[in-house]
Protein backbone atom coordinates (compact mmCIF):
# COMPACT_ATOMS: atom_id res chain seq x y z
CA UNK A 1 0.00 0.00 0.00
CA UNK A 2 1.44 3.16 -0.64
CA UNK A 3 2.79 5.33 2.38
CA UNK A 4 -0.10 8.35 1.73
CA UNK A 5 -2.76 6.17 1.88
CA UNK A 6 -1.30 4.28 5.03
CA UNK A 7 -0.98 7.98 6.37
CA UNK A 8 -4.58 8.44 5.69
CA UNK A 9 -4.94 4.91 7.17
CA UNK A 10 -3.24 6.56 10.24
CA UNK A 11 -5.71 9.46 10.72
CA UNK A 12 -8.94 7.55 9.78
CA UNK A 13 -8.52 5.12 12.81
CA UNK A 14 -7.40 8.25 14.85
CA UNK A 15 -10.65 9.28 14.92
CA UNK A 16 -12.25 6.41 14.73
CA UNK A 17 -9.90 5.49 18.34
CA UNK A 18 -11.26 8.71 20.21
CA UNK A 19 -14.47 7.89 19.40
CA UNK A 20 -14.66 3.96 20.36
CA UNK A 21 -11.45 4.59 23.03
CA UNK A 22 -14.11 7.26 24.69
CA UNK A 23 -17.06 5.02 24.90
CA UNK A 24 -15.27 2.54 26.20
CA UNK A 25 -13.49 4.33 28.96
CA UNK A 26 -16.95 5.96 29.47
CA UNK A 27 -18.84 2.73 30.21
CA UNK A 28 -16.08 2.30 33.21
CA UNK A 29 -16.93 4.75 36.29
CA UNK A 30 -18.92 7.25 34.70
CA UNK A 31 -21.88 5.15 32.25
CA UNK A 32 -21.98 2.74 34.91
CA UNK A 33 -20.08 2.47 38.46
CA UNK A 34 -16.03 0.49 37.71
CA UNK A 35 -17.08 -2.40 40.27
CA UNK A 36 -20.36 -3.33 38.20
CA UNK A 37 -18.51 -2.90 34.66
CA UNK A 38 -15.76 -5.69 35.56
CA UNK A 39 -17.92 -7.91 37.15
CA UNK A 40 -18.58 -11.14 35.96
CA UNK A 41 -22.29 -11.09 34.92
CA UNK A 42 -21.32 -7.74 33.22
CA UNK A 43 -18.84 -8.49 31.05
CA UNK A 44 -21.08 -11.30 30.34
CA UNK A 45 -23.82 -9.59 29.04
CA UNK A 46 -21.80 -7.50 27.44
CA UNK A 47 -19.47 -9.88 25.31
CA UNK A 48 -22.90 -11.91 24.38
CA UNK A 49 -24.81 -9.05 22.98
CA UNK A 50 -24.88 -8.71 19.17
CA UNK A 51 -23.71 -5.09 19.14
CA UNK A 52 -21.71 -4.73 22.32
CA UNK A 53 -19.69 -7.46 20.88
CA UNK A 54 -19.17 -6.12 16.75
CA UNK A 55 -18.38 -2.49 19.46
CA UNK A 56 -15.43 -4.85 21.22
CA UNK A 57 -14.11 -6.48 17.93
CA UNK A 58 -14.05 -2.98 15.93
CA UNK A 59 -12.34 -1.41 19.11
CA UNK A 60 -9.86 -4.18 19.05
CA UNK A 61 -8.92 -3.71 14.78
CA UNK A 62 -8.89 0.25 15.12
CA UNK A 63 -6.89 0.28 18.11
CA UNK A 64 -4.44 -2.35 17.10
CA UNK A 65 -4.60 -1.19 13.54
CA UNK A 66 -3.64 2.23 14.63
CA UNK A 67 -1.36 1.53 16.93
CA UNK A 68 1.51 -0.65 14.67
CA UNK A 69 1.43 1.61 12.25
CA UNK A 70 2.07 4.30 14.14
CA UNK A 71 4.91 2.66 15.56
CA UNK A 72 6.02 1.55 12.24
CA UNK A 73 5.98 5.35 11.13
CA UNK A 74 8.36 5.63 14.18
CA UNK A 75 10.60 2.61 13.16
CA UNK A 76 11.02 3.94 9.67
CA UNK A 77 12.67 7.14 11.23
CA UNK A 78 15.40 5.08 12.73
CA UNK A 79 16.88 4.32 10.10
CA UNK A 80 15.98 4.31 6.10
CA UNK A 81 17.51 1.04 4.45
CA UNK A 82 15.29 -1.36 2.26
CA UNK A 83 16.15 -4.35 4.52
CA UNK A 84 14.96 -2.42 7.22
CA UNK A 85 11.71 -1.30 6.25
CA UNK A 86 11.10 -4.84 4.45
CA UNK A 87 11.75 -6.02 8.19
CA UNK A 88 9.46 -3.69 9.95
CA UNK A 89 6.54 -3.45 7.25
CA UNK A 90 6.84 -8.08 8.03
CA UNK A 91 6.90 -7.07 11.58
CA UNK A 92 3.81 -4.93 11.42
CA UNK A 93 1.29 -6.84 9.64
CA UNK A 94 2.34 -9.59 11.33
CA UNK A 95 1.72 -8.21 14.81
CA UNK A 96 -1.48 -6.66 13.64
CA UNK A 97 -3.04 -10.04 11.99
CA UNK A 98 -1.05 -11.87 15.82
CA UNK A 99 -2.80 -9.27 18.43
CA UNK A 100 -5.94 -9.34 16.34
CA UNK A 101 -6.78 -12.86 15.95
CA UNK A 102 -5.97 -13.87 19.63
CA UNK A 103 -8.44 -10.73 20.71
CA UNK A 104 -11.14 -11.99 18.65
CA UNK A 105 -10.27 -15.54 19.70
CA UNK A 106 -11.26 -13.94 23.31
CA UNK A 107 -14.50 -12.16 21.69
CA UNK A 108 -15.52 -15.48 20.54
CA UNK A 109 -14.84 -17.74 23.16
CA UNK A 110 -16.69 -15.07 25.34
CA UNK A 111 -19.59 -14.90 22.82
CA UNK A 112 -20.19 -18.84 22.33
CA UNK A 113 -18.19 -20.33 24.47
CA UNK A 114 -19.76 -22.47 27.37
CA UNK A 115 -19.83 -20.68 31.15
CA UNK A 116 -18.06 -22.38 33.62
CA UNK A 117 -18.03 -21.13 37.34
CA UNK B 1 25.34 11.89 1.95
CA UNK B 2 22.72 9.69 1.39
CA UNK B 3 24.67 6.91 2.86
CA UNK B 4 24.76 8.87 5.83
CA UNK B 5 21.34 9.43 6.04
CA UNK B 6 20.51 6.15 6.23
CA UNK B 7 22.46 5.63 9.25
CA UNK B 8 20.39 8.21 11.03
CA UNK B 9 22.83 7.76 13.54
CA UNK B 10 21.20 9.89 16.21
CA UNK B 11 18.20 7.29 16.26
CA UNK B 12 15.86 7.76 19.16
CA UNK B 13 17.59 10.46 20.65
CA UNK B 14 16.72 12.48 17.69
CA UNK B 15 13.02 12.17 18.41
CA UNK B 16 13.29 11.64 22.21
CA UNK B 17 15.00 14.94 23.44
CA UNK B 18 12.92 17.75 22.80
CA UNK B 19 14.87 20.01 25.20
CA UNK B 20 15.76 23.95 23.99
CA UNK B 21 12.92 23.41 21.43
CA UNK B 22 8.80 25.00 21.41
CA UNK B 23 5.37 23.47 22.75
CA UNK B 24 4.93 21.50 19.48
CA UNK B 25 7.88 19.83 19.56
CA UNK B 26 7.22 18.51 22.82
CA UNK B 27 3.99 17.88 21.90
CA UNK B 28 5.34 15.88 18.79
CA UNK B 29 7.82 13.63 21.45
CA UNK B 30 4.85 13.55 24.15
CA UNK B 31 2.36 12.34 21.34
CA UNK B 32 5.21 9.42 20.48
CA UNK B 33 5.81 8.47 23.88
CA UNK B 34 2.16 8.20 25.01
CA UNK B 35 1.60 6.16 22.35
CA UNK B 36 4.08 3.70 22.23
CA UNK B 37 3.12 3.63 26.30
CA UNK B 38 -0.36 2.71 24.98
CA UNK B 39 0.16 -0.14 22.86
CA UNK B 40 2.67 -1.79 25.71
CA UNK B 41 -0.59 -1.64 27.88
CA UNK B 42 -3.24 -2.69 24.86
CA UNK B 43 -1.07 -6.05 24.48
CA UNK B 44 -1.06 -6.48 28.40
CA UNK B 45 -4.72 -5.68 28.19
CA UNK B 46 -5.15 -8.43 25.13
CA UNK B 47 -3.33 -10.88 27.61
CA UNK B 48 -5.48 -9.66 31.05
CA UNK B 49 -9.14 -9.84 29.33
CA UNK B 50 -8.29 -13.38 27.85
CA UNK B 51 -8.27 -14.49 31.12
CA UNK B 52 -12.45 -13.87 31.10
CA UNK B 53 -12.04 -17.07 28.82
CA UNK B 54 -9.38 -18.99 30.57
CA UNK B 55 -6.58 -17.54 28.82
CA UNK B 56 -4.14 -18.60 26.40
CA UNK B 57 -5.75 -22.03 26.48
CA UNK B 58 -9.35 -21.39 27.98
CA UNK B 59 -12.32 -22.13 26.00
CA UNK B 60 -15.18 -20.35 27.38
CA UNK B 61 -16.45 -17.95 30.11
CA UNK B 62 -14.71 -18.74 33.52
CA UNK B 63 -15.19 -17.12 36.62
CA UNK B 64 -12.61 -18.34 38.54
CA UNK B 65 -9.80 -17.21 36.12
CA UNK B 66 -11.83 -13.83 35.50
CA UNK B 67 -11.43 -13.99 39.54
CA UNK B 68 -8.13 -14.66 39.57
CA UNK B 69 -6.65 -11.84 37.17
CA UNK B 70 -8.84 -9.40 39.20
CA UNK B 71 -6.52 -10.28 42.65
CA UNK B 72 -3.45 -9.33 40.31
CA UNK B 73 -4.58 -6.29 38.60
CA UNK B 74 -7.62 -5.10 40.91
CA UNK B 75 -5.01 -3.26 43.66
CA UNK B 76 -2.99 -0.10 44.28
CA UNK B 77 -0.47 -1.13 41.48
CA UNK B 78 -2.85 -1.94 39.12
CA UNK B 79 -5.18 1.15 39.78
CA UNK B 80 -1.87 3.65 39.30
CA UNK B 81 -1.11 1.90 36.00
CA UNK B 82 -4.96 2.62 34.61
CA UNK B 83 -4.59 6.76 36.10
CA UNK B 84 -0.96 6.83 34.20
CA UNK B 85 -2.75 5.13 31.05
CA UNK B 86 -5.59 7.43 31.31
CA UNK B 87 -3.18 10.84 31.52
CA UNK B 88 -1.28 9.54 28.42
CA UNK B 89 -4.07 8.32 26.52
CA UNK B 90 -6.32 11.34 26.66
CA UNK B 91 -3.16 13.46 25.91
CA UNK B 92 -2.53 11.26 22.95
CA UNK B 93 -5.96 11.75 21.64
CA UNK B 94 -6.29 15.05 21.95
CA UNK B 95 -3.25 16.04 20.11
CA UNK B 96 -3.55 13.42 18.21
CA UNK B 97 -6.96 15.37 16.62
CA UNK B 98 -4.78 18.71 16.20
CA UNK B 99 -1.82 16.60 14.36
CA UNK B 100 -5.34 15.57 12.38
CA UNK B 101 -6.76 18.61 12.09
CA UNK B 102 -3.43 20.48 10.79
CA UNK B 103 -2.66 17.67 8.51
CA UNK B 104 -5.77 18.49 6.47
CA UNK B 105 -5.07 22.40 6.74
CA UNK B 106 -8.13 22.92 9.06
CA UNK B 107 -6.29 24.55 11.94
CA UNK B 108 -3.36 26.20 9.28
CA UNK B 109 -3.41 30.24 8.49
CA UNK B 110 -2.78 31.06 4.52
CA UNK B 111 0.66 31.32 3.95
CA UNK B 112 2.22 34.63 3.76
CA UNK B 113 5.01 36.88 3.59
CA UNK B 114 7.77 36.32 6.88
CA UNK B 115 7.63 39.46 9.48
CA UNK B 116 9.24 40.81 12.22
CA UNK B 117 9.55 38.50 15.05
CA UNK B 118 9.18 35.66 12.60
CA UNK B 119 6.63 33.65 14.79
CA UNK B 120 5.72 30.74 12.60
CA UNK B 121 2.31 31.80 11.69
CA UNK B 122 1.00 27.67 10.50
CA UNK B 123 1.27 27.15 14.31
CA UNK B 124 -1.21 29.77 14.89
CA UNK B 125 -5.38 29.46 14.61
CA UNK B 126 -5.36 28.04 17.98
CA UNK B 127 -2.67 24.49 17.50
CA UNK B 128 -1.09 25.69 20.87
CA UNK B 129 -4.12 26.19 22.43
CA UNK B 130 -5.04 22.98 21.51
CA UNK B 131 -1.70 21.32 22.91
CA UNK B 132 -2.73 23.04 26.50
CA UNK B 133 -6.19 21.62 26.40
CA UNK B 134 -4.76 18.19 25.70
CA UNK B 135 -2.72 18.64 28.50
CA UNK B 136 -5.68 19.84 31.04
CA UNK B 137 -8.36 17.35 29.64
CA UNK B 138 -5.59 14.73 30.30
CA UNK B 139 -5.25 15.87 34.08
CA UNK B 140 -8.73 15.99 34.67
CA UNK B 141 -9.66 12.57 32.97
CA UNK B 142 -6.48 11.13 35.60
CA UNK B 143 -8.00 13.05 38.25
CA UNK B 144 -11.36 11.69 37.51
CA UNK B 145 -9.96 8.11 37.31
CA UNK B 146 -8.46 8.59 40.55
CA UNK B 147 -11.50 9.12 42.24
CA UNK B 148 -12.98 6.70 40.83
CA UNK B 149 -10.65 3.75 41.79
CA UNK B 150 -9.35 5.17 44.88
CA UNK B 151 -11.77 7.23 46.20
CA UNK B 152 -15.28 4.88 45.27
CA UNK B 153 -16.55 7.47 43.17
CA UNK B 154 -18.62 7.05 39.49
Amino acid sequence: MRESRLMLLQYVTALLAVALVSIHLMMQGVILPYDTAISFNNMLSIYRNAVTAVFLEALLLVVLVHGFNGLRIILYELRQTKPWTTWVDVVTVAAVIGTVAYGTRTVILAAFGVVSA
Amino acid sequence: MAKAAAKNKRGIAGWLNPYHYNAERWAYTFQRVTGVAVLLYVLGHLGDTSFFVGGPTGTGPSASSWAFIGTVFENTFGHTILVLLVLALVFHGVNGIRLVLSEFGLILRKPSAIEFPYKPKALASGQRALIYVGIATAVLSAIWTYLVLFEGMG
